[in-house]
Parts: structure tokens; sequence; C-alpha cells
């Protein structure tokens, strides 16, 4: 009997297997990744890494994740322009945030790519304030920049870190006409000049993440390094779903004090700015429809099991799969929305 | 003492086997520690934590250990933390003393490793502390001090002044990155060349290619005639290694260690800063400076205890700030967010099995690395008698593989690496000095964004002066050096020109 089972189990994998290759008939064996980051210590390369592995036990086929950064990403995709899919990307909003902020190295996605699935939110942007600051709130930052005093800014220009800034000198604008000015940009690169410029007292805000930040913000109030969370981008539903346990020993409780509607940065009447980093696939403009739908498929039944959601969970992202169609009309319309935005203030 | 129940007997065998892969990566010109890090990276999502983390600090301690090996045989350094050791090492090898040059590299390493260890474990969360302080200004000063080597380097201070100049343009061109607080920029390039040049030149083809390749061609047109016979180089020619070579020496390590630990704990420094930094304050202090670079045991002692420190340096930031000291450490970090562990000012405090399992594994590594190499350097060392002819066509085989994988497959990397093997050839040629233009090319970028961020943030030129005690007491450091190397230039001067009236 025992030996009728382990046949039956044997049979059972072979014809999986079968099957798995059968699928990945159609796709190359060996599918590189290139991200739009040179980190492989940052959110893109661990949201792809988790959403490669998944799709590599799918498919079998093997994806390789591989640090590129992002102009030499949209290249290697340009490059590979033949339809299979060998060579495919994944970047998050940077891709068009990129081009409203003229970055140089960036091309319209929307135009001269094709747009693939989204598959994950980091829900982690913030401003944080130091524990030392006259300031505890967005509000009381905003009305500051609109009575006159200079708040300064901490950003890396030109993306992700610059959108919660515009936003903020935004809504500055609105409440306070002609004022936004007070509110200045600190250029710095990475995460770690962002806090030194806060050490320094070269900042009043920066901005940051959950992931990075949350233990400087149990410091004590005395030491030099300690900080407060005055504001998350994200969405008050993108946050809802979080581990309960939220990031180290910041609850998902407490960080939901700190989205709207709890925090308001106003973006028009009656309406706060809110932004979800979100990731997603970029392909090269011949891509074979076959191939993407074949992976839009794929991610399907691999968020349909249910496994990916809670590996994503557990590294504090937000599961957000949408099919390569619908991602490229959502991510379109946020594309507009923030260029609405970026607009306000230029104007 | 729960950490002791997570050291089983896979930790310690993937700490080895990373050490022992690390130093086969470091060892290959155009390899590095970074990329041996980078390329073992997913294989720690299905080893766990600890053993991810002992592989990857294997691979780390025997990549940065690994780059001394073609640094004193080939004259290549195999990382650009070891561009300070083919200084000696190279002429060493070449009088027969490759193996002695190797034994003492090794076990300076080691030193340098183990007292950064120990200062990691004893000091991390003040040393982090400490090295917040350090703002644009004083990271400017240091690169500036490191940045006075070229006068102690040069042979014409003039000549090498004008290089070091060349190699700081040189560094310049491509994108004034935003995510180093630039504008995004291109600089000093013509339209066409920005889709080759966008993120400028890469660092280790140009250093390979002017150290390594420049130094092939100078070869081959010399020919391989010299090779026959008594010229040929023995390995057993000149004076053997023996331990008191580290006689007198012991304030030349302590100093290296301390610097190269204190530089890798400076985020966005960069660790070659280090060994060039120890190797010159070895030079200001010597007996005899006039030694150093033609074969001088100190000047390795110098290099590898610094650049070796560096490791446990590196994870000071990184452990207690959450910030990574240096690029390999940079790609180590990925393996704590893998694994969905946050590192940050907590945590030690809240991970001390993993804090302690982290420091069993460095030590280890440090032990494998040592042993692995003394007791191969045998076998190592004979590639010195490898015939040129078959030697060097390899080495460019390896070295064109290298600069093509260094930034996942960019030709343009190649091109680089043999656009600068003949620069470097001409530059000879045409009396330009090679050292001070590639530490030039090293320091560069760095200095430049520390400059313009120091004065953009605090609008004036006096606050190098006046910024904190810490910068006064850099600008008297870099002073002394620069002044010590004015007198040692004269000497060497005065005593050529009494030579001369001698004769």
């Amino acid at each position: 009997m025992k030996r009728l089972i382990s046949g039956m189990r044997l049979g059972v994998c072979a014809l999986a297997a079968a099957v798995a290759m059968q699928a990945a008939a159609e796709l190359p064996s060996n599918i590189r990744v290139v991200i739009g980051s040179k980190s492989t210590g940052g959110d893109t390369y661990q949201s792809s890494s988790i959403v490669a592995e998944a799709l590599s036990e799918k498919l079998g086929v093997n994806f390789k994740v591989d640090a590129t950064g992002a102009p030499a990403a949209f290249k290697a995709v340009e490059r590979s322009r033949s339809s299979d899919g060998s060579t495919i990307m994944v970047f998050h909003d940077q891709a068009y945030l990129g081009v409203l902020y003229g970055q140089k190295g960036y091309d319209d996605p929307f135009a001269n790519y094709s747009i693939g699935p989204t598959f994950a939110i980091n829900p982690g942007n913030a401003y944080l304030v130091s524990k030392k600051s006259p300031y505890s709130s967005v509000e009381q930052i905003i009305d500051a920049a609109g009575n006159g005093e200079t708040v300064r800014v901490a950003i890396q220009p030109g993306g992700v870190s610059e959108i919660g800034y515009s936003a903020l000198k935004n809504a500055v604008k609105l409440k306070y006409p002609g004022k936004e000015g007070n509110l200045t940009p600190v250029n710095t690169g990475s995460q770690d000049s962002k806090n030194q410029a806060m050490f320094d007292g070269l900042a009043d805000v920066i901005n940051g993440s959950v992931q990075s930040n949350e233990q400087y913000t149990r410091l004590p109030a005395d030491d030099q390094k300690a900080m407060s969370f005055v504001w998350l981008t994200a969405r008050e539903q993108t946050i809802a779903q979080a581990n309960e346990d939220g990031m180290g020993k910041t609850t998902r409780a407490d960080l939901l004090k700190f989205v709207a509607p709890n925090v308001q940065v106003p973006m028009a009447e009656g309406q706060d700015f809110t932004f979800d980093k979100e990731f997603f696939f970029l392909y090269n403009k011949d891509i074979d429809p076959a191939f993407v739908e074949a992976i839009d498929k794929a991610l399907g039944e691999i968020y349909a099991e249910g496994k990916i959601q809670e590996m994503q969970k557990k590294s504090f992202f937000i599961p957000n799969f949408k099919p390569a169609a619908e991602a490229r009309t959502y991510l379109k319309e946020k594309n507009d929305r923030i260029a609405d935005v970026i607009n306000a203030i230029k104007g | 003492m729960d950490f002791i129940s997570l050291l089983s007997p896979e930790y310690f065998l993937l700490a080895a086997a990373g050490s022992l892969v690390g130093i086969i990566f470091g060892a290959i010109p155009g390899m590095t520690a970074t990329m041996a890090v980078a390329v073992c990276l997913p294989l720690t999502y299905s080893l766990g934590l600890h053993e991810g983390l002992a592989l990857l600090l294997g691979l780390y301690v025997g990549g940065i250990s690994g780059g001394l090996v073609p640094a004193i045989l080939l004259n290549i350094p195999g990382t650009p933390s070891s561009i300070t050791t083919t200084f000696d090492g190279h002429p060493m090898a070449q009088r027969g003393e490759a193996e002695r040059a190797l034994k003492i590299c090794i076990v300076s390493s080691l030193v340098g490793g183990l007292f950064s260890a120990v200062i990691l474990f004893l000091f991390a969360p003040l040393l982090s502390d400490f090295a917040i302080k350090f703002s644009y200004v004083e990271k400017f000063l240091i690169i500036f001090f490191a940045l006075t080597v070229i006068a102690s380097l040069s042979s014409n201070m003039l000549v090498g002044i004008f290089s070091g100049m060349i190699g700081v343009f040189l560094s310049l061109i491509g994108t004034y990155d935003v995510g180093v607080g630039g504008n995004g920029e291109y600089r000093l390039m013509a339209d066409f060349m920005v889709p080759y040049l966008e993120e400028g030149f890469s660092l280790l083809p140009v250093l390979i290619g002017l150290f390594g390749l420049a130094t092939i061609f100078l070869e081959a047109e010399r020919g391989a005639k010299d090779e026959v016979g008594e010229k040929r180089i023995q390995l057993t020619q000149g004076t053997p290694f023996k331990l008191n070579v580290f006689r007198g020496q012991f304030v030349n390590m302590l100093r290296s260690s301390s610097i190269g630990t204190f530089v890798g704990m400076l985020p966005g420094i960069g660790g070659s800063a280090a060994s060039v930094l120890a190797y010159s304050q070895q030079k200001n202090f010597s007996k005899d400076p006039s030694k150093m670079g033609k074969g001088a045991p100190e000047g390795l002692i110098a290099s590898e205890s610094a650049n070796n420190a560096l490791t446990g340096g590196a994870l000071i930031p990184l452990l207690s700030l959450g910030i990574p000291g240096d690029s390999t450490t940079a790609v180590l970090i990925g393996a704590f967010t893998l694994q969905g562990l946050q590192v940050g000012p907590l945590f030690i405090g809240e991970n001390l099995d993993t804090w302690y399992s982290m420091m069993i594994g460095l030590v280890f590594a440090n032990l494998v690395m040592f042993g692995i190499m003394f007791f191969a350097i045998k076998h190592i060392a004979k590639v010195v008698m490898v015939p040129k002819y078959v030697l060097y066509p390899i080495i460019i085989m390896m070295c064109v593989v290298g600069a093509y994988a260094i930034n996942y497959g960019i030709m343009f990397d190649v091109w680089t690496l043999l656009i600068f093997g003949l620069f470097g050839y001409v530059a000879q040629k045409i009396g330009l000095e090679i050292a001070p233009l590639v530490i030039g090319f090293i320091l560069g970028s760095s200095a430049e964004v520390y400059f313009v961020k120091s004065l953009e943030s605090f609008g004036t030129l006096s606050i190098f002066f006046t910024k904190s005690p810490i910068a006064i007491v850099l600008w008297l450091m870099i002073a002394a050096s620069v002044l010590f190397s004015v007198y040692l230039a004269l000497k060497a001067r005065r005593n050529s020109k009494s030579r001369a009236i001698e004769v």
C-alpha cells in the first residue's frame, strides 16, 4: 500500500512537472529581471526577489534579478527588443515620476514601454521631524511655512522622495497662497544623508521610511538621533492591510495615526493627498501579448494561492496584484493626478 | 547564551566556504568582495538568517583579503582597497620575494580584521554616535587628507599633483547623481557620449586598465626575451619570510588598523581611502620613507591591516545606525531585509543572538581566511613563475570578463578597461604618474560631493575652518602631511644632488 501511495505521489509530481514544462515552453528558460535600483538592500530588490522566486516556482523558469539601476535597466529592456520577454524590468512609481520631474535618463514609460502587472506596495514612505523639533505635526509645519518661517525638508530630488514634499508645498499654497516658497528642499541623496542633515541641524523635516526610521522613533528624546513620524503618505486602506504588528515595535494602529484622514495634506478642496509606492513590471514595446498574458495568468494563480501575500506582509509590503491592462490604466491615472500637483506648485 | 544553539556545523562550514569563495573572487582581477556577496545574496533566502550571514561575512572577509594576491603578483589591485598593496608588493615579487610579501599581507590582514572585530564588538554604539558628528565638511576634509598622499607618492611633486588632478577630472565625468545629492545634470562630456558615459567611468575597469593592462602593454613592448635564464623570477631569490619582519611595526599595525576601522565606520568615504590614508601616514612616520614604494614590508603592513580593518568598521554604522559603511555592507543589508529584519539604532539590543552569531562569524571567517591563504600561499605564489607570454593573455581575458560582469553586463566597461590600459601606457611614456592619477580618480567624486554639499549647506568657504574642533584637528593633520611630504621631497633632491657631486 505504501509503495502504491508513493508511486501515485511520483506520478502526480511528474504530471505537475510536465504541465509546468508545457506552460513554460512558450517562455524563455532564463528571464533576466533588471530593476530600477542599484541597491540589493532596498525595497525594489526585496519585492522583486519575492515575486521572481514565486514566478520561478510557478513557471519552472529561472528568473534572475539584477540590480542595475534605472538608466541601465531601461537600456537593457530597450536593447533586448525581442518579443520573448527574456529581459524585463521591475520598478516603482519613480519610472514616471522621473519624467514628471524632468530627470535625465528617464523615458515616458507609458509611451515607450509596455506596462506590466503591479504586484506590491511599499507603504512606508514617511516624513519625520526630530524629537526636539518645534513641530510635531504636518499641520504645524504647514502653518509655520504659511506664517513666514522657513521650513527645510531633506529629500532626494526627482522622484518618490520629492512627491510628498511637492504635496506639502501645494498644501501651503492652498492655505497660504504665495507662502509656499517658505518650504524649501534640502537636496540630499541616500537615507543616511537625510538622517545626517537632521542630526546636523540642516533640515527640519526629512523624508524617510517606516522600515529605515522606525527604530529612530523609539529612541529617548534626549538622544540626538531621536525622531518622530509626522506623516505617512500611504492611503489609510493600504496601511490597514499591513500585519497587526506593524513594523518593529510600532503597531499597525500606531502607523494609522500618521495617514489621512488623521494627517491632512490638502490637495484640492475636500481632497487629501496620498501616495502609495507601487511596484510593477515593465516590458519592451514589442513584447509578445502571449508573454504578457502568461505572466498575468501566473501571477493571478500565485495570488489566488495566497502564500506570496504572507511573505510580502512579513517584509512589510502590501500585496497589490493588478493584471497588465488594469495596471496601465490605473498607473496612467495616478501619473496624471500627480502631474497636477507638480504643475500646481510650478505655476 | 541562546545564540550558541544557532551555531551549527553548517554555520561554520558556510563561513569557511564563504571565505574560500571570497578569496577566489578577490584574487581574480575584476571580481570584488561586493560582487561575491551580491552573487550569493539570493542563497540566503533558503539558508536562513544566521547561516546566510555566516556565508556572506565569509565572502566579505575573503573578498577583501583575496585582493592582495593579484596586487602583489600581477600589480593589479584585486579590489580597489588593495591599490596601495601594489606599491610595495609588486616590487617585492619582482625581486623574488612574492611569498614573503604575501605572508606579510596575510598576517597584517588577520590583525586588521580581528582588531576591527574587537572594536566593533566593544564600541559599536559608542562609535556610531561619534560617526554622526562627521558632516559634509568633516567628510570632505578626510578625503582631502587622503588626497595629500599624492604629494608623498609622487617622484616629482608637480607632475604628481597634475596627474592627481587629471584623475579627479576623469572621476567627475557623467551625471552629477541625485542619489548623492547632485542635480542630475550631465557634466564634462559631449552629447554623443551620453549613452556610454551617463554614469561615468566604472571604477574597477579604470583601475585594472591603468595598473594591469598598462603594465602588460609595457612588458609586451619590451618582449619576453629577458625572462629566460637567470633573470627569470625565482621564488626563493630574495629574503625569506620571518616573523621578525613585524618587529618595530606594532605602532604601524595599530595605527593602520585604527584608520581602517575609523574610515570604515564613516558612510560614504569609501574603502580605498582607508588603505591610502594608512599608507601615507606610515610614509610620514617611517624611519626611512625613501624605501616605501620600492618594496618595503611596512607599506604592505599599513595597506593590508587597514583594508581588512574596514570589514569590522563598515559593520559599525550598519548594525548600530542601519546605514551601510561601504559598498559591500550595502549589499549585506539585503540579507537582513530579505529576512524581514530591521537594522537600526536598536538592532543590537533587540537582536542579541544575531549580533553574537555575527561576531563569531566575523572572527571565524578571519581565522579561516588566514588558514587558507597562509598555507596555500606557496602554490599561489608560483603564478609569478608562469611565463609572461602565457600569463598575460589569461590575465587580459580574466580582466575583460570581470569588467563585463561588474555592472551586470555593460560592454562599455570592457572598452573602459582597454581605453584606460592604453591611456596608462601612453601616460607612463609621457611621464605622468599613475598612482596619483588613480588616487585622484578614486577619491575625486566623493571630494566633489562633500565640498559642494558643504557650501550648499553652510553658504561660506570659512565653514571648512570653523565647523567644529574635529575640522580643526583634520586641518592640522592635513598641514602636517603636506609639510612632511615637501620636507621629504627637498631632502631627496638634496641627497641626489650631493650624490651627483660625489660621482
